[in-house]
């Protein structure tokens, strides 16, 4: 049975939208769309996926399902993204399912015989850096979504001596920190592999799906990846909970029936 | 870390300084002013405004906490006076603008250490008598001193502006 999936993701500087009709492993991207949209992610997404809707000659009716990247990654683009995402499921009725927006950057990869090092940018001199194992069509994710400053995740990765792979926006102000580090045994992937693509979402969406790992696509469960806890949701947690800090956030494409959203451990957590 | 100190002699010369800002700010610059009410943060911001070719009137964000003016780079004009905590700033996605395509103005950004980055220039204004007033620019970070020592070189020769490198006074 053949499914139409909207795929969005706002978490980083880019908005990136995708309609796909899926069947088992098969792929039909109908639409892809990844601009630069700057501070301007709300005005963009919605009206991007409508175009790319009609285009195809459907409308939202036709929608079996969204796919959303949950973060980690810019805190008000990570909100838009996953507020518009369950806005959209919810009114058309349709399941909601998360994916890790590093996960989507590394199924860019899949195909590649490569250990894939991402590093989101986390803002405030920090970053987000995550290794993936891929080749032969699959990603499998080696760590957990964290918080680190750009140093100490470089130092880590130099002491694997393994050939790496760079990716991620986090390269725009770091790349030297990790080519330092790393002394030579890392290359830099193309800039515009460094975002999560509509195709990438897909594929981290099918890998998720496979790995029985998509959750119960329930709108009001899929929680968003923050980096760290808003001043409203720590007041919350103050008020509700007597431990305000959460544990390590759960791996990419799962969800957890919490009201809180999930947070990456790290520094940046006070 | 560097200081200049200037010594502007009127309103509009405080507007002046700000203006010779305009030209030299690249995306990603911030300025954290601080200074009493009425120590001229706005008028300053007005005058980077000016510098930067924004032509609609720019006021106090003391009640939208933040204005958005484009000029030749996207100006973004904070005001933290309301903001009560730093957890807030986050919820303001304080630091993605500060990170992002414009330069940035922070009235009252010293009330939080959290909200000042580590490569800015720090304005403390204070008031001399009814119109003059004496400007301190702390540059911090590789970019925060470049900065602060082009804006002073950029304010030399301005009427009733005057430059002195070294300590405030």
């Amino acid at each position: 049975m053949s499914m139409l999936l909207l795929a969005l993701d706002t978490a980083t500087e880019v908005t990136s939208v995708g309609l796909a009709r899926v069947e088992g492993d098969g792929v039909d991207l109908l639409g892809s769309e990844v601009v630069d949209a700057h501070r301007a992610a709300l005005s963009r997404v919605l009206p991007m996926a409508a175009a790319m809707l009609s285009s195809a000659g459907l409308t939202v009716g036709d929608l079996d399902g969204v796919v959303v990247g949950r973060g980690p990654g810019s805190f008000t683009g990570v909100r838009i993204g996953v507020a518009s995402a369950k806005g959209l499921a919810q009114g058309l009725g349709v399941p909601l399912w998360a994916v890790g927006t590093l996960d989507a950057i590394a199924q860019g990869f899949a195909d590649r015989d490569v250990t894939l090092a991402v590093v989101g940018d986390a803002m405030r001199g920090e970053v987000f850096p995550t290794l993936f194992r891929c080749g032969g069509g699959r990603v499998v994710r080696l760590g957990e979504d964290h918080v680190s400053k750009p140093q100490p995740a470089a130092l880590e990765w130099a002491e694997l001596n393994t050939p790496l792979l760079l990716a991620g926006n986090g390269l725009r102000k770091y790349a030297s920190v990790f080519l330092d580090a790393l002394e030579g045994n890392a290359d830099v992937a193309q800039e515009a592999s460094w975002v999560p693509s509509p195709g990438g979402l897909i594929a981290a969406w099918i890998a998720a799906r496979d790995a029985d790992e998509l959750g119960d696509g329930v709108a009001g469960t899929v929680l968003p990846l923050y980096t760290r806890v808003s001043d409203a949701e720590e007041n919350a947690d103050a008020c509700t909970r007597a431990e305000p800090m959460r544990s390590p956030a759960p791996t990419a494409g799962t969800t957890t029936p919490d009201a809180a959203p999930d947070v990456v451990s790290g520094g940046g957590l006070q | 870390m560097i200081d200049v100190t200037i010594d502007s002699a009127s309103q509009d010369a405080t507007q002046a300084v700000g203006s010779a800002l305009g030209p030299i700010v690249t995306p990603g610059d911030v300025v954290i002013l601080s200074g009493d009410l009425g120590a001229g943060k706005t008028q300053l911001t007005k005058g980077l405004a000016t510098g930067l070719g924004v032509s609609e009137p720019v006021t106090s964000p003391t009640f939208n906490i933040l204005l958005v003016h484009q000029g030749r780079l996207p100006l973004y004009h904070f005001d933290l006076y309301r903001i009560d905590t730093a957890g807030q700033l986050e919820d303001l996605d304080y630091w993605g603008m500060l990170e992002a395509d414009g330069v940035s103005v922070v009235e009252w950004g010293d009330r939080f250490a959290e909200a000042v980055p580590q490569e800015c220039v720090v304005v403390t204004i204070h008031v001399v008598d009814d119109e003059s007033r004496s400007l301190v620019l702390s540059g911090r970070g590789v970019r925060g001193e470049e900065l602060a020592a082009a804006w002073a070189r950029a304010c030399a020769g301005l009427i009733g502006v005057s430059v002195s490198f070294g300590a405030s006074s």
